[in-house]
């Protein structure tokens, strides 16, 4: 992990939905091969800071690097270093998983025969390489998060982003989709994730953000959460749920 | 708990639509529509007065054969309007029975089944029916007014009709239930689809094969006797429609008693019906859905030869066109829903050109048909353009709208919306354009165009016209994307089909308007040599005019288009 090369860097983003604040102000910064982990409760913020980093959204203000490239001026070559599986896999359901990864390698510029060979090798780490020719339309919701797992790996992103990547699947593609993540990362990539699986967030990740009400409101290590929790042998179940019941009653007092 | 209850999460759904549409546009859609429907019965009972007097078949033989004739059109209405509803019924009840997505929480209340049963049928009745009830409605008053029926028949009458489009309703209701047990729904109802557009060919080709113009002609009827007694036949004995139609004749006719007494059949089959539904969705309505949760979705790649041969091509084109446009065939191909529409756009597009092949230029005198056809061939531009605008919102309005919910995946690339709006525009222009031209080609070649600048015309017409109604089945389609809806064929009946429709009829008016100049000069040359300059500049005036509107007419709608897309934020 190279701690002096951010890869990923917020700036001030903000999120407003007329008179309801989702993002205020956010800054923080992703260094280059670090797996991150971004956590919170249900509606602070994490999936409106994802799809915002993705292009999918647009911020209310603020400004996203992504390696050298500002993401609202340069799009397109800040969205080609970025790979994205969001929480819930809609696919385009008239296509096969390989039909898929055509098109999608297709958006990204990729040769055919990259997009069939890694689309291969990925099918069959995942087991659905029997089910190739199979319509999506047809797939569970944990087939589908795998797809999507695939398809975003094919152009060989820099940054791979990922909304809940555990949900919908069981304990095996758990425990693949885990040692995939740390593949990447030990080939040099950056893995940005949300869960609220918070022993998956603890097995994985270098660094850890917790957001609250669109406030990031720790950061750091799992030691330096620990120690910001006063929780030297907790688990980050515990911290998490200090940190965040912290924060509420701090803005309680306030008010 | 009652069964109007639980259907009122999908009025409430319905009425969001509309809730959040500015006042004064749906004020201008309502008036318009009303004027349509105005315009429509008003347009019929003429017609159908003309036709009732029968004059060019004489005093005596004229009002005899006319009766005759209004009461056979009337009868082939009412069967158009059952099969429509029969097939769309049983479209309806399995989306209704078994893919509605409030189903799996009704299912596990302790709500009876019997009720649960009864809000489904309500809801796809509605769904099955208020269309074809909203668009004939005109024109069945219309019929009402042309046979003189007083007032009390106009009240009457839609009671008449809600017992007529309940029985194919049941009957869908039954089918439905019938299916699930058998087979997986979602395939049945990709077969309805497409079973219901071939129906719906057929009946295109049947109507279009009773060659109604000639019964207006004397010349064609050898056999007058023969030709009476086959007007009295029924066209289906002892069916509903046929008992509609004899119910319905005389309440026009203002023989109340007995048409009460002939709606009696349709009247108890019907309550019969929804007594023997009851009775069997009680025993296996829960069973069926059951089942219907069980079956597997859609596993045939239908038609693999067909999407092979049309995306062969692509793989010459710049990637992301390729892929763009190797997924929209795919889908279409895969979708038998989708794709069967095409057989229906070719009855149209069959029955457009037979109708014009069949037009009695002959009869009119040598002096005037030259004039009488230059005028045809200018007017063929537009009506070709409302045939290209049907299969536009059929088949180009929907493709925003169709990428659902999967959006995120193109929004997250690196490709930006501009391009995907541009590769979607030009994707479409070119089957669009090309039916076009062929449309033009072939009349065209049916009126013999006397002079060649009116035929270049047809053709530059044609092409603006496509090109602006494709610009318009994409920017539209994006303002009014509904990412959700599961089948095209809903987004081209939606709001925004509408506006586009508009739309597409108000810039055919306005090249028109355009031309007038033009075209009146054209023609006024040929008795009177016109001198002096200021008609060739008012001619440049009319021709710079529609390139800037045309220009306009594109750019608007396609920059409106890209703006919603832009700042859309998928789920």
């Amino acid at each position: 992990m190279n701690q002096s090369e951010p890869i990923i860097r917020f700036c001030g983003i903000e999120k407003r939905y007329g008179a309801f604040t989702a993002l205020k102000s956010v800054n923080l910064e992703i260094f280059k091969g670090e797996l991150f982990g971004f956590l919170g409760p249900n509606g602070a913020g994490k999936t409106t800071l994802i799809r915002i980093l993705t292009g999918i959204i647009q911020p209310s203000g603020g400004q996203i690097f992504i390696g050298p490239y500002d993401l609202f001026s340069q799009p397109d070559k800040a969205k080609a270093m970025l790979g994205y599986v969001p929480d819930r896999p809609y696919l385009y359901e008239k296509l096969t998983p390989l039909e898929y990864f055509e098109f999608m390698g297709g958006l990204y510029n990729v040769a055919l025969e990259r997009i069939l060979s890694k689309g291969e090798e990925m099918l069959r780490m995942f087991d659905l390489w029997d089910r190739r020719n199979e319509l999506i339309e047809s797939f569970s919701h944990g087939m589908k998060q795998k797809v999507a797992m695939c398809a975003a790996i094919l152009h060989d992103p820099e940054i791979f982003v990922v909304d809940e990547p555990t949900v919908g699947l069981d304990p095996r593609s758990v425990k693949l989709a885990k040692n995939f993540f740390k593949q990447l990362v030990a080939n040099g990539k950056t893995v940005f994730l949300t869960t609220h699986t918070l022993s998956v967030a603890q097995d994985l990740c270098h660094r850890l953000a917790i957001i609250r009400q669109g406030d990031i409101v720790a950061l750091g290590t799992m030691n330096e959460l620990q120690k910001r929790a006063s929780m030297s042998d907790s688990n980050l179940e515990d911290v998490f749920l200090k940190i965040t019941e912290e924060e509420l009653e701090q803005q309680t007092n306030i008010l | 708990m009652n069964s109007l209850q639980l259907v009122s999460p999908a009025f409430k759904k319905f009425r969001r639509v509309f809730s959040h549409r500015n006042r004064k546009v749906l004020a201008f859609l309502l008036l318009g529509s009303f004027f349509t429907a105005a315009l429509i019965y008003y347009g019929l009972y003429r017609f159908l007065e003309y036709v009732g007097r029968a004059p060019m078949l004489g005093d005596t033989f004229g009002p005899v054969l006319g009766a005759l004739l209004v009461s056979k059109l009337l009868e082939m209405l009412f069967l158009t309007l059952f099969f429509m509803v029969l097939f769309s019924s049983v479209i309806a009840a399995l989306s209704s029975f078994f893919l509605n997505e409030e189903l799996p929480t009704l299912m596990s209340s302790p709500l009876p089944i019997g009720l649960i049963f009864r809000s489904r049928l309500l809801l796809m009745t509605i769904e099955s029916s208020w269309m074809v009830l909203v668009f004939f409605m005109p024109a069945l008053f219309a019929f009402a007014t042309a046979l003189n029926a007083n007032w009390p028949a106009y009240l009457i009458f839609p009671f008449f009709l809600l017992f007529f489009v309940m029985l194919p309703n049941l009957a869908g209701g039954f089918t439905a239930l019938a299916l699930a047990a058998f087979f997986p729904i979602r395939q049945m109802k990709k077969v309805f689809q497409f079973l219901s557009i071939l129906v719906l060919t057929g009946l295109i080709f049947f109507l279009r094969s009773l060659e109604a113009e000639k019964l207006l002609n004397p010349s064609y009827f050898k056999d007058i006797s023969q030709y009476i007694l086959s007007l009295e036949l029924p066209l289906i004995s002892y069916s509903p429609s046929s008992w509609l139609h004899k119910a319905s004749m005389n309440l026009f006719h203002n023989n109340t008693g007995e048409a009460l007494l002939q709606i009696a059949p349709l009247a108890i089959c019907s309550v019969l019906g929804i007594f023997l539904l009851n009775l069997f969705a009680g025993r296996f309505y829960r069973q069926s859905w059951q089942l219907s949760m069980e079956a597997v979705d859609n596993q045939v790649l239908g038609l693999e030869w067909l999407r092979r041969v049309i995306v062969w091509p692509l793989r010459y084109f710049d990637p992301v066109f390729r892929v763009i446009a190797n997924k929209e065939v795919t889908t279409f191909v895969r979708d038998p829903a989708v794709f069967s529409q095409i057989f229906m756009m070719v009855a149209i597009v069959f029955v457009y050109g037979y109708n014009l092949s069949i037009l009695p230029l002959k009869d009119i005198p040598s002096l005037y048909s030259g004039e009488l056809n230059d005028t045809l061939v200018f007017l063929n531009g537009p009506f070709i353009g409302f045939i290209v605008a049907s299969i536009g919102m059929r088949f180009v309005f929907p493709s925003i709208s169709m990428e659902g919910r999967a959006f995120w995946a193109v929004k997250s690339s690196p490709v930006s919306p501009r391009k995907i709006l541009f590769t979607k525009l030009f994707l479409y222009l070119v089957p669009m354009v090309f039916l076009g031209i062929v449309l033009c080609m072939v009349t065209n070649s049916v009126f013999k165009v006397s002079h060649p600048i009116l035929l270049y015309l047809s053709f530059f017409n044609v092409i603006l016209i496509t090109l602006v109604i494709t610009s318009l089945a994409i920017g539209v389609g994006a303002v009014y994307a509904d990412f959700s809806a599961e089948s095209p064929l809903k987004i081209a009946g939606s709001y925004g089909g509408f506006i586009y429709m508009l739309l597409s009829g108000f810039y055919i008016i306005n090249l028109l308007a355009l031309e007038v100049y033009p075209m009146y000069r054209l023609f006024f040359n040929r008795f009177y040599v016109v001198r002096g300059s200021s008609g060739i500049v008012l001619i440049a005036i009319s021709a710079i005019l529609l390139l800037a509107c045309t220009a306009i007419w594109v750019y608007l709608p396609f920059r409106k288009g890209l703006d919603t897309i832009e700042n859309y934020e998928p789920e």
